[in-house]
């Protein structure tokens, strides 16, 4: 299929595309108006990324979980200033824990970190606690949704594709952190759904260096079988204003 | 044969338990497209060889599943004929030789009702047996899995089939959230490429089991081997008074 044409009559006139991005220039369809884009940033949560949270207590390096801070805040820099729809989620349970599987809860105990057992950030992945919300480096602003949900994707149980929906959101941008567990699943959910999907290097990140790779590379395999992986960088670089010929976003 | 049996295969990352009249054995997408060449998964540049190694010991645990009782579940990855379920995203993907709805060898590809989109012949769903039809690479997107596991009283999935890294992980992930307790079978899964074989059975039982448990047929074998043999040796007794 050819690329189609710029031709959407977008009140922002902001659009992103073709991005630089493995292994085909994203998105399949040339490019993408800002109002039917949301950037989704999966769970940066201090349980997933800071001290204290669950996963320093497992014991895992939490520099990994939180090298992709700093991008991820460039970008939504550039999202707020373009139109673009963020979207944040949370994983976390109820403080009666009555949507924890049963199989969840066994696993988390068997770590040393049991769901909804003190910890030094509130009772661990409860919604409410200090260490389920969102790290202040790229806390949602006024306007922004935020989804709960109590499994690694963002869609089962949730009302996020309701939403996207309702947008008119036809393509997403992913950051967060884990890359092979909660980013993978969303992008595999959004790819089932129809939405074209573009997960970024740099944006993401797991407790595991090599499962972060393996996560990125899966991707990429079959012609794009989840979508397309990119960067930040390629991303502001492809991001344009129809009104303005020489109107790159990130050369302000 | 009795149906209440609670039995332990040794698995990673823990021991995995389980009752047979609470588990389905679940095969994901063994059909002629993805293993057979002339099919989906050769337009896309693969040696489906590969994923041959799969059928014997895959066809072993489907033996004596149906010989036990087990229930067991086909699911198959396809289009409706106008193409009308398959996202813009999916069909204008990549550059594989056909495309989803070309004419192939086998019949349009990945199209409901085809050859290339059934199951190949030494695995065929038998009467009585579940076959889901899914657009995606989840099993319980826009299908009726869910509601035929509540209805069934399924709490328990063993997990077989192609590919690993793509439709057996993501429907093991959706499982896992709706609070399925999966076993996935190392050998009784295939990919196309050996690493994603290796990182993905990894990642299944990192972290505690963060979607589940992985162990060989062998293993489970060993264990439904031991039921049919109480069984028969119950009938045997039994023919004897």
């Amino acid at each position: 299929m050819t690329a189609t044409p710029a031709t959407t009559t977008a009140t922002t006139g902001w659009r992103v595309g073709p991005v630089v991005a493995d292994p085909y220039r994203w998105p399949f369809d040339g490019s993408v108006s800002t109002e039917n884009l949301a950037v989704i940033c999966i769970d940066w949560q201090t349980d997933f990324c800071g001290p204290g949270g669950y996963v320093d207590r497992m014991g895992y390096d939490i520099s990994l979980t939180r090298a992709g801070l700093p991008a991820t805040a460039a970008l939504l820099e550039l999202a707020r200033r373009t139109g673009m729809t963020v979207i944040h989620t949370r994983e976390g349970h109820s403080p009666d824990l009555s949507d924890l599987p049963a199989n969840k809860r066994w696993r988390s105990a068997q770590i040393g970190a049991e769901i909804g057992s003190e910890g030094p950030a509130g009772r661990i992945l409860v919604r409410g606690e200090s260490g389920w919300d969102i790290v202040p480096e790229v806390a949602p602003i006024a306007g922004e949704v935020i989804i709960d949900k109590p499994g690694k994707g963002a869609f089962y149980a949730t009302n996020l594709d309701l939403v996207l929906r309702t947008k008119k959101i036809t393509h997403i941008i992913l950051t967060g952190i884990t890359t092979d567990v909660c980013v993978h699943t969303t992008m595999r959910e959004a790819n089932d759904r129809g939405y074209e999907c573009l997960i970024l290097s740099d944006c993401t990140g797991a407790t595991d260096k090599s499962n972060h790779e393996a996560a990125l590379h899966m991707v990429t395999m079959q012609g794009g079988v989840f979508g397309c992986v990119s960067t930040s960088a390629d991303v502001i670089a492809a991001t344009y204003n129809v009104n303005d010929s020489a109107g790159v976003a990130g050369s302000e | 044969m009795s149906s209440r049996a609670r039995l332990t295969v040794p698995a990673a990352p823990e021991p995995y338990s389980f009752d047979l009249a609470t588990t389905a054995l679940l095969i994901i997408d063994m059909q002629r497209d993805f293993v057979e060449p002339g099919g989906f998964g050769e337009t896309l540049g693969n040696d489906v060889s590969i994923l041959q190694a799969v059928i014997p010991p895959l066809r072993r645990v489907l033996d004596e599943a149906r010989q036990i009782g087990m229930t067991v579940i086909h699911t198959r990855e396809g289009h409706l004929p106008d193409l009308s379920d398959c996202p813009p995203a999916k069909l204008s993907r990549g550059k594989p030789s056909m495309r989803i709805g070309d004419p192939g060898p086998k019949g349009r590809i990945l199209i409901r009702g085809e050859y290339g989109h059934d199951i190949i012949d030494e695995l065929a769903p038998i009467d009585g047996e579940l076959v889901i039809d899914k657009p995606g690479k989840g099993s319980f997107y826009a299908t009726g899995l869910q509601d035929y596991l509540v209805s069934k009283g399924i709490l328990s999935l063993i997990v077989a089939g192609v590919t690993t890294e793509v439709c057996v992980h993501t429907t093991v992930r959706e499982a896992n959230d709706r609070g399925y307790e999966c076993l996935v079978l190392s050998d009784c899964v295939g990919s196309y490429f050996a690493e994603f074989q290796r990182v993905g059975l990894e990642m299944f039982s990192a972290q505690g089991g963060i979607f589940g448990w992985v162990a060989s047929s062998t293993e489970l074998l060993r264990e439904l081997d031991s039921i049919i043999e109480s069984a028969s040796l119950t009938a045997g007794a039994s023919a004897v008074q």
